[in-house]
């Protein structure tokens, strides 16, 4: 599972910590840190939760396209 | 999401922590009743469980500890400063006495030990929930 880099740039965009995100949804930082590294799967019912404090959907945040995992032929 | 609880993640390191721990004592038990089998006793019947439970128990609480699976968001962020300063007391408090009570015991053979498991497990239990009867006073009192 790569970097969320998405989750971490709509952060920035809003000026906020992970502290401030993980303060808003009931979590640890450890916790939020985990999920923009990769490392952690979240559940649904906590994307939900980062993507009403960050304004934005699920597909925003933590869809990950197709042309990302692709590699190129030839 | 309940703050006053671990959080998906924290719950997830803790039973992973939590089987592993388990599975540590489970191999020593064998190892011990394996050692029994052939005639090897390290040490008499009540020290030897006391002491596989009491490493498994202090490598549980440590991996938790490290991997920050002990205390929910919401105890992150309070300073329990008395409470602190408390266990801190009664940590050393409890130290000096074990030591003390050893130095005192002088044990020189495998009987005295024997002897001396017993209340050390007793002690060991009644400071335990004292020390978690002072911490849910003052958590509650805080």
């Amino acid at each position: 599972m790569g970097k969320n880099l998405k989750l971490k740039s709509a952060r920035a965009a809003l000026d906020m910590s992970q502290k401030d995100i993980a303060d808003a949804v009931g979590v640890t930082r450890q916790t939020i840190n985990a999920i923009e590294n990769g490392d952690y799967n979240p559940t649904i019912k906590l994307c939900t939760a980062i993507c009403k404090v960050l304004g934005k959907t699920l597909n925003d945040i933590f869809w990950e396209d197709e042309d990302d995992e692709k590699k190129p032929v030839g | 999401m309940k703050k006053n609880q671990l959080d998906e993640m924290q719950v997830q390191k803790r039973n992973s922590i939590g089987n592993q721990a388990f599975l540590l004592l489970m191999y020593l038990l064998m190892i011990d009743a394996g050692l029994y089998g052939f005639g090897f006793r390290w040490i008499e019947y009540p020290a030897n469980i006391m002491i596989m439970v009491t490493v498994c128990a202090g490598i549980y609480l440590i991996r938790l500890i490290n991997n920050h699976a002990y205390v929910g968001p919401s105890a992150e962020n309070k300073r329990p400063v008395l409470r602190f300063i408390l266990m801190v007391a009664i940590a050393c408090s409890v130290a000096a006495g074990i030591s003390m009570m050893l130095k005192n015991a002088s044990f020189t053979n495998t009987a005295q030990i024997n002897e001396m498991s017993a209340p050390i497990m007793f002690i060991t239990a009644a400071i335990a929930i004292i020390i978690a009867l002072a911490t849910l006073l003052i958590k509650r009192s805080q």
